[in-house]
């Protein structure tokens, strides 16, 4: 599965347009990682917890949108996009999505 | 197509003034606002004040009748109660009630409707009628100031204040500034009243004794009780005690009288007066509201 | 008074740590932007046309908190309105860094260039009140392998 966020891919023509194909992953956090993070917010500095976490769900969301694309017959997914947003306090929805095509 | 990756100089993000100077002048001009409001709303509270008839004030502690552990000791009270407050031209209107309460504290306060409430342990505590007299006065003044309700009033609308502030910004942080700005304002105030209540108390002792020697034993009283740990008078609402025993001393000079001063002792039976609760355990237990 | 005390700790903590850790931070930035100087980013869609090659998506993505000094600085600016210096830096480093981390997925791969870069900034809410104190950068785009 190609997975690109470009639309064009030079000597390749696009043979076949499926549609919009997404994939999300609502998660989150662990009171331990939360008690680190309250430390974290007096000193500053990165919260890998945090950080790993998010990739976590991303990594999710893409995993559901290949699998979205696989389904419906692409070979490829275009112009792909990511979005984050927190549904609750301490959950956050990673969601991905672009589009599904055939290449040659 | 040549794609390059160029060095982009630092700082055009972000500023590189160093974080403690705009920590220095946000706070301080924080403090500012909230002691100049806190001030502006006192001066309100106090001009207002003024307007509320003592009736008024009577009518709402009307209820708060309570009965007492030693009639003996009220009426002498009392009695030195009245002679004060005419030494003190206190308007006809106001009326003045002393409560006595059986208890250890080393207190005495004025509060709303000319109620003031002595305690034991500062009655068991003074040497002579001076002293006890300096007391008495120094809360009639208050209630002839009418400190009692602009205190009440003014507790409340700085209260009001910080809270819709506080509400209207959710921040945490800034809470602690606000509250701490407000009550240093609050509390130089009323250091202002004691020291006012404390003057007014000299001029009617002048007046009923023709002296104030004595007064300052009250003062000796206190510092001898308050432990070393006393916080520094920024952080208090009375001037400190070393503080009120000068200015006895320095009202003291400017009188002309005898050489020798008689001071006035307490009635012979004044011990008897106070009917500690250990001698009279039924019946004798009361509290103020 | 203790409130006061536990709170003047904290700032004090917060100013001297957050320091040290910035300057840090921005040190290991600077000396890894120089190691990746070979690999532009670049912000533009339409791929260069001619050469053949394959491409794939690359990512890097960081959550940085704020101090507690900062914080604090940042809710006083609240009142007054203006620019909030303190939260600055944050978002330089924090975008800095998840490109660094996109670059550096891409040099594993053998790329040459990054197309398409998108950046998405969200914030993560925390501590009391709901306050925001940290922020997630994801740097993402099309690695160009030729």
């Amino acid at each position: 599965m190609l997975l690109t966020n470009i639309e064009i891919i030079p000597g390749k023509r696009i043979t076949k347009h499926l549609g919009l194909v997404q994939g999300s992953s609502v998660r989150a956090k662990h009171v331990g990682r939360d008690i680190m993070a309250g430390i974290k917010n007096i000193f500053g500095g990165e919260l890998k917890g945090y950080t790993e976490l998010l990739q976590e769900s991303r990594d999710e969301a893409t995993e559901r949108m290949v699998e979205q694309a696989r389904a419906v017959g692409a070979n490829a997914v275009l112009n792909i996009r990511y979005s984050t947003s927190s549904v609750a306090v301490g959950a956050a929805e990673i969601f991905a999505y672009g589009t599904a095509v055939v290449l040659e | 197509m040549q794609y390059s990756n160029p060095h982009i100089p630092e700082g055009i993000n972000t500023s590189q003034q160093n974080p403690l100077r705009e920590f220095a002048i946000l706070t301080g001009g924080l403090l500012v606002i909230v002691v100049v409001v806190a001030l502006g709303l006192s001066l309100l509270v106090d001009h207002f004040a003024n307007r509320i008839p003592f009736s008024a004030e009577k009518a709402l502690t009307r209820r708060f009748e309570t009965t007492t552990a030693s009639q003996e000791m009220e009426t002498y009270l009392n009695t030195l109660a009245q002679q004060l407050a005419q030494a003190q031209d206190l308007p006809p209107e106001f009326s003045i009630k002393v409560h006595y309460v059986d208890a250890d504290t080393i207190n005495a306060f004025a509060t709303l409707g000319g109620n003031i409430v002595m305690f034991r342990g500062i009655l068991e505590r003074l040497p002579n009628e001076n002293s006890l007299a300096m007391v008495l006065a120094h809360e009639i003044a208050h209630i002839k100031h009418r400190d009692p309700i602009r205190g009440a009033g003014r507790g409340v609308v700085i209260a009001l204040a910080l809270t819709t502030v506080s509400a209207t910004l959710s921040n945490a942080v800034t809470d602690q500034v606000l509250a701490s700005g407000g009550l240093l304002t609050a509390l130089q105030f009323s250091r202002e009243q004691e020291s006012e209540a404390d003057a007014t108390a000299l001029e009617s002792l002048t007046r009923h004794y023709g002296h104030v020697d004595g007064a300052d034993a009250l003062f000796e009283v206190l510092e001898k009780e308050s432990s070393s740990m006393a916080p520094p008078e920024f952080f208090n609402s009375h001037p400190g005690t070393e503080t009120r025993i000068e200015r006895i001393h320095q009202f003291a000079t400017t009188l002309t009288g005898p050489e020798k001063i008689e001071l006035t002792p307490l009635p012979p039976r004044f011990s008897d007066w106070f009917k500690r609760k250990e001698k009279k355990p039924a019946g004798a237990s009361q509290r103020l509201p | 008074m203790q409130d006061l005390i536990t709170f003047l700790v904290l700032l004090t903590f917060g100013y001297g740590f957050g320091r040290v850790i910035e300057a840090r931070h921005y040190k290991s930035i600077i000396s890894r932007e120089n190691k990746f100087r070979g690999i532009p980013a670049v912000a533009i869609k339409v791929p260069p046309l001619g050469r053949p090659f394959t491409v794939a998506l690359v990512q890097g993505n960081v959550v940085i908190s704020v101090d507690y000094f900062k914080r604090f600085l940042a809710g006083l600016r609240n009142l007054f309105g203006g620019r909030v210096t303190s939260y600055e830096s944050l978002l330089d480093r924090a975008r800095r860094e998840a490109i660094l981390r996109m670059k550096e997925q891409a040099a594993s791969q053998g790329a040459k260039l990054i197309f398409n870069v998108k950046l998405t900034t969200s914030s993560i809410s925390q501590g009391r009140r709901g306050q925001i104190g940290s922020v997630e950068v994801l740097a993402y785009g099309t690695a160009i392998i030729e």
